[in-house]
């Protein structure tokens, strides 16, 4: 703008400047040309794209997506900045401290407080009768409540709460409140909770189940139940047990609550999900959700057990409103494992039948579950034990009864890789079992016996992408499967395992899926060019900030300094429904991409105006919106935003993501529902030293498939992560409980994380298999990872030493014993003498080779081929695709309900269903 | 988790330090030395027989000395790990115990000095208090072994120092000083069979250092540890061995000692000796090692089993002295 330029509106002062001429943004000056390499072959660029097209694909800008992202909170993170939990300082505050019952199941006859309340320091004593609303983070079960009310159902469990002017202080009012316990008969082992009790542990009127301490009993039939069973020619049967795991995460719960002068409660909290807290909080407190702010601070670590509404947060607020002051309560590590959601102790029964074709025509699951003392997101995990593996596998028959009980320990519930963990490891460990019985390659087995992608499971399911055939080639290839498997020494073995999760879970927590979005994003974008997004994903250290971020800089095309995220306060984020199920990336991306999408159309309506190009013709690329047909004919990012802003000031968009209605209409149809899932195949390479049972992972080659690598970095670091966690599970983890019922290992040093040392070389591959609703193309890599190492270790120690053990962890004790008893039956004096197992391929391995071969080329068709039928599970036992299998064929079939058969002789799990629920057992219920 | 409050006494010499013992003696106030802290300090937090007065050995700087023979009470292990003059058998041991980080602080007369430890002992005071207490931390009310019960006597907490076995190995002789004197003593006298005394030392008596026989250097040795981590876990089981061969390469001298056992660190002398007569290579190897395998009896208060734990012995002993597998007796 020259001087002699016609000034329109007000006169400009005489000296003064005019603002400077809009550049493009960011840090760098000037932008960068537009790498066709990163721009997908259906919008002109170089980017190949064997598995097709993407809706997204006209969005992609080269900016961000797809490049080795370090997170964008990870400097606050190194530097000591970022804020945990107990980082929180606030003026004038008190120290909370709880009290615990030292009972596993007691009636509390009376508590008096008196003593602590008249102890100089102390300003607040709170129990159980200020605060009798109940929570839990499913509507269909909340059993929780700040503190206990009538019993105590756990050691540890919250029986008062103190605040003084300094911890000491604390610890020692609560020395000096007495309560007076009746000792009930507590519930130790998970069998005992099938039978009827005296007292149950909890009462749940006339939904009750019996007089048992059933909380929650599945049974579910599909498909071909006898025909499984006559056409079997190979039958795997186990029965495991799996100890219960802690996540184990590195920051103790911390939780700060702050009643401001304004008489609004803001809980400062790191949480997974602060939406289910900002609810528990309103129903506690009995105040309306808009007096509160729930904060959430940086997450050190989660994986599913900062996912519930703890008592411990409510106990602060309630301390803080009664002494007026901030209240701050941190947790030792014990108190970590007293309020767990761990994973499950089980007892799962497994049997896998195969018939003479190699085809999985049978899975019979019977799971039980131990609960602990509180219902938390138990109802979905006893779903998910069974219906999450329902994939990636064509199977004839499925038979699934699970049960959860309650027990007087501390409470189960989410841990990364949600109840389809444990069961998930026993049908691997089946599978590798029937291939040994049939003398077959177990990659082969599995490669000529998987879903194609646009496909239903048995259960109903809907399959989008799937890349697990590529995760199994490829493993198999890196880790030279096909020249050591079952060729290795004695001592020394490989083993493959896969993995099904979900990629976020369609069905909300809160059940309303029809009147509210999973997820919202609002961007705001002001004259400074700079976009803040105002996104609730929580961000645990998983990434979500950043992959929010990468999401809105793709589609804007700006690097990611110009990009900040708000993801912090339930005042200024619109609801998210958090970080659970694998659910963000997914979810929050297509949010942030719709909202994105507004903000771009109107810088190209900005752009069309400026460059009189049309619209349609306009690309974004680095900090540059140009026309298509001439590069040379654009605006710099920033003119085009100005001109958008002019009359209105900064932008502002709105986007949301739903899953679209999928399903089939079942009683649970809709536990395991998700709008994509992700895929996995690890093959894993051990030592067991023979002698003293110690096993130790040397390798592990890890394919996934995540979708679209959004962020190959972080996609990795979940991957290796995973690695360890599940490794953890498998060797050493284990919430052990003594003759007493104590749980014996509160601490860091006796809950035997794996360290450094135990980990082994990790070979990240990332499958991309362009999921047709991702965003971008992109599925979670966030727990699915974790399950596949679990059977891959379990079936690499069968290929060492020749003995299947169905318990973990595969504690070296344990080991050895099943060491010694295969030395005994053999008659071997020397463990050293004992067998490996070798492979002598039988006849069908070629059967299984040519079916493979034939489902790789119908796999990629289907993918390619947008006019594809409909292709539902039965299809390989010769049923017609297009229709599910049991609307088709009356011997298929699909059943919820057990029948006086199966209740004549019951599973073990399955005996849950001898009890009648109160409501229906006739006039006295 | 939060210590209960203490007083801290910082001496910068052996003498202060001992006038400070001597007047908190006099005074009747108990108190506990300090060394590196990575074991007192834990046991503090989770308030386990922490006492008023505390005096820290920090600043005594007379005790600091590693030379190949004398081993002073406040080497860092990290040091001992990484030290050229001193014994290989010991820098392997040391190099084994928890992790660099504990092992910079941890010293080595607070290893030998490692409270034993108990499943039912070493958790916080709710945890203990909803088992009634124990034995060993009673709290005033008398409360019974919970790992042997009905007995009311001894505890069998489990001593779990790695270098105490490899010390019996070297034959180490341990030096001690108090208020009233010092006094010095083969180490396999320093223990005692009672996971709550553990040891000789008298009220207000500590230890200053160790030293090793002139011959040490001739003797070789080996250390197994059996434990589930390669880092941080205590030893399950622990088996030194130390040999001596004579000019002619045949087996001139021989100990075994065992540790994370039992309440007390064991040297197997007899065993080792009437093995080391006829020695004749791995035969002697494999009927030693059933023979220690024989005189270990763990409890169940550690992390691994205890049939397991006992099994491994043979296990270990057979590893640690898999070099002899082909050496014979001296004549």
């Amino acid at each position: 703008m020259s001087d002699d330029d016609e000034m329109v509106g007000y006169k400009q002062q005489p000296g003064k400047l005019p603002f400077a001429r809009p550049g493009s943004g960011g840090s760098e000056k000037f932008s960068e040309l537009r790498d066709e390499s990163r721009i997908p072959e259906s919008q002109g660029g170089t980017l190949a794209q064997p598995q097709g097209a993407n809706r997204h694909d006209s969005l992609i800008t080269g900016a961000a997506i797809g490049r080795r992202t370090p997170m964008v909170d990870s400097r606050w993170k190194v530097m000591g900045q970022a804020k945990y939990g107990d980082d929180i300082r606030l003026p004038g505050e008190l120290f909370g401290r709880i009290l615990r019952s030292p009972h596993h199941y007691a009636r509390i006859r009376s508590i008096d407080t008196s003593a602590a309340e008249a102890l100089p320091g102390v300003v607040a004593v709170s129990t159980g009768s200020e605060a009798p609303a109940c929570f839990g983070v499913l509507p269909v079960t909340k059993d929780e409540h700040a503190m206990a009310q009538e019993k105590v159902r756990h050691v540890g469990d919250l029986v008062a709460c103190v605040a003084a002017e300094d911890e000491l202080t604390a610890l020692e009012a609560l020395r000096l409140i007495e309560v007076d316990y009746e000792v009930l008969d507590a519930v130790h082992d998970m069998r005992d909770g099938l039978k009827d009790a005296e007292e149950p542990i909890h009462d749940r009127g006339k939904y009750h189940i019996g007089d048992s301490n059933v909380q929650k009993r599945v049974f579910q039939e599909f498909g071909d139940i006898s025909g499984m069973r006559d056409s079997a020619v190979a039958t795997h049967t186990s029965d495991w047990y799996f100890a219960g795991a802690n996540h184990g995460f590195t920051e103790p719960h911390a939780v700060a609550a702050h009643w401001e002068p304004n008489g609004r409660l803001t809980l400062y909290t790191p949480q997974q999900v602060p939406h289910y807290v900002h609810r528990a909080l309103a129903d506690v407190l009995d105040i309306p959700m808009h007096q509160i702010n729930v904060y959430r601070t940086a997450v050190g670590g989660g994986f599913g057990g900062k996912s519930d509404p703890f008592p411990h947060e409510m106990c602060a607020a309630i301390l803080a409103r009664k002494s007026g002051r901030p209240v701050r309560i941190t947790f030792d590590r014990d108190e970590v494992f007293y309020v767990n959601r761990g994973r499950h102790p089980s007892r799962l029964g497994m049997v896998i039948h195969a018939d003479s074709q190699g085809r999985l025509c049978g899975m019979e699951t019977d799971a039980l579950l131990d609960g602990g003392a509180f219902a938390s997101f138990g109802h979905v995990t006893t779903y998910y034990n069974g219906v999450l593996h329902t994939a990636p596998y064509e199977i004839g028959g499925f038979h699934y009864t699970g049960t959860r009980v309650w027990t007087n320990k501390p409470a189960s519930g989410a841990m990364r890789g949600h109840g389809a963990v444990n069961s998930r490891c026993a049908v691997e460990v089946g599978i590798d079992d029937v291939c040994e019985q049939l003398s077959v390659d177990p990659i082969d087995f599995r490669l000529a016996n998987l879903l194609p992608p646009m496909s239903r499971t048995i259960t109903g399911f809907r399959i989008t992408s799937i890349g697990m055939r590529e995760c199994l080639e490829r493993v198999r290839r890196a880790s030279d499967w096909d020249d050591r498997f079952r060729k290795l020494p004695l001592g020394h073995g490989l083993g493959i395992g896969c993995g099904f999760f979900i990629s976020g879970s369609a069905l909300p927590i809160h059940w309303e899926p029809n009147k509210f979005p999973h997820a919202t994003v609002h961007l705001k974008v002001d004259m400074d060019g700079g976009v803040t997004v105002h996104t609730g994903a929580a961000e645990i250290g998983q990434g979500s900030d950043t992959v929010v971020a990468l999401a809105v800089a793709e589609v804007l095309g700006l690097p990611l300094d110009m990009i900040r995220i708000r993801s912090r306060e339930s005042d200024t984020s619109p609801v998210d429904l958090g970080s659970y199920s694998s659910r963000v990336t997914f979810m929050n991306c297509n949010a942030a991409i719709s909202a994105a999408m507004e903000i771009r159309q109107e810088l190209l309506d900005a752009t069309s105006m400026i460059t009189g190009a049309p619209t349609e013709r306009l690309v974004i690329g680095d900090r540059r919106i140009f026309s298509k047909d001439d590069p040379a004919v654009g605006v710099s990012y920033l003119e085009a935003l100005q001109k958008a802003q002019e009359d209105r000031g900064a932008l502002a968009s709105s986007g949301a993501y739903r899953t679209p209605p999928m399903g089939r209409t079942h009683k649970g149809a809709a536990a395991g529902l998700a709008p994509a899932y992700s895929f996995s195949a690890y093959v894993a390479e051990v030592k067991v030293d023979v002698e003293t049972g110690q096993t130790s992972v040397l390798k592990v080659w890890a394919a996934h498939d995540c979708g679209k690598a959004l962020n190959p970095l972080a996609v990795e670091g979940q991957m290796i992560g995973s690695i360890h966690m599940g490794m953890g599970q498998v060797l050493s983890e284990e919430m052990r409980y003594g003759r007493s019922g104590n749980l014996l290992n509160a601490d860091l040093l006796d809950y035997k994380i794996p360290t450094v040392h135990e980990m082994p070389e990790v070979t990240p591959i990332i499958v991309e298999s362009n999921d047709p609703e991702g965003p971008f193309g992109a599925k979670e890599a966030g727990e699915g990872p974790l399950l596949p190492i679990l059977p891959a270790i379990c079936n690499a120690v069968y290929d060492a030493i020749g003995i299947r053990i169905h318990e973990l962890p595969l504690a070296p004790a344990l080991v050895h014993r099943e060491i010694e008893k295969r030395c005994k039956e053999l008659g071997i004096d020397d463990p050293l003498d004992l067998p490996s197992p070798d492979l002598e391929h039988s006849p069908l391995h070629h059967v299984l080779r040519e079916r493979a071969d034939e489902h790789s080329v119908r796999d990629l068709e289907r993918k390619l081929d947008g006019e594809r039928d409909q292709y539902h599970n039965g299809a390989l036992f010769g049923l017609d695709a297009t229709i599910p299998a049991d609307e088709q064929d009356d011997s298929w079939t699909a059943v919820v309900l057990p029948d006086e058969q199966y209740l004549e002789s019951p599973r073990l799990a399955g005996s849950a269903w001898l009890h009648v629920e109160r409501r229906h057992q006739g006039g006295d219920a | 988790m939060r210590m209960p409050p203490f007083e801290l006494h910082l001496p910068e010499s052996l003498d202060s330090a001992m006038t400070i013992a001597g007047e908190l003696a006099d005074e009747d106030c108990d108190f506990d030395w300090i060394a590196g802290g990575t074991d007192l300090l834990p046991n503090y937090k989770w308030h386990l027989n922490s006492k008023p007065h505390v005096i820290s050995l920090a600043k005594v700087s007379e005790l600091s000395t590693l030379e190949p023979t004398h081993i002073g009470a406040m080497v860092r292990l990290q040091a001992l790990a990484t030290s050229d003059s001193c014994h290989p058998l010991l820098r392997q041991t040391s190099g084994t115990i928890a992790s660099v980080m504990i092992r910079r602080s941890g010293t080595v007369g607070g290893n030998i000095c490692l409270d034993t430890r108990c499943f039912w002992f070493n958790q916080g005071e709710e945890w203990r208090r909803s088992i009634d207490w124990c034995i060993k931390c009673d709290c005033g009310t008398g409360a019974d072994c919970r790992v042997i019960s009905h007995q009311n006597e001894l505890c069998v907490a489990t001593y779990q120092a790695d270098l105490a076995a490899s010390l019996l190995a070297l034959d180490a002789t341990i030096h001690l000083a108090s208020p009233d004197g010092s006094r010095s003593l083969p180490l396999a006298e320093f223990f005692q069979e009672d996971g709550i005394t553990r040891n000789v030392l008298k009220d207000g008596e500590m230890v200053t250092h160790l030293t090793l026989p002139d011959d040490a250097e001739d003797w070789q040795g080996d250390y197994q540890k059996l434990r589930l981590r390669e880092s941080w876990d205590f030893p399950e089981a622990g088996i030194a061995a130390a040999w001596k061969i004579d000019g002619d390469g045949n087996l001139d001298g021989l100990r075994v000692a065992s540790t994370a056992l039992e309440s007390i660190p064991r040297l197997h002398q007899e065993l080792a000796d009437e093995a080391r007569e006829g020695w004749a290579g791995v035969e002697s190897v494999n009927s030693l090692a059933v023979a220690v395998q024989k005189a270990v009896k763990p409890v169940n208060n550690t992390w691994f089993p205890p049939s397991y734990r006992k099994k491994m012995v043979r296990v270990l002993t057979r590893r640690a002295l898999a070099p002899l597998e082909r050496v014979e007796a001296a004549n």
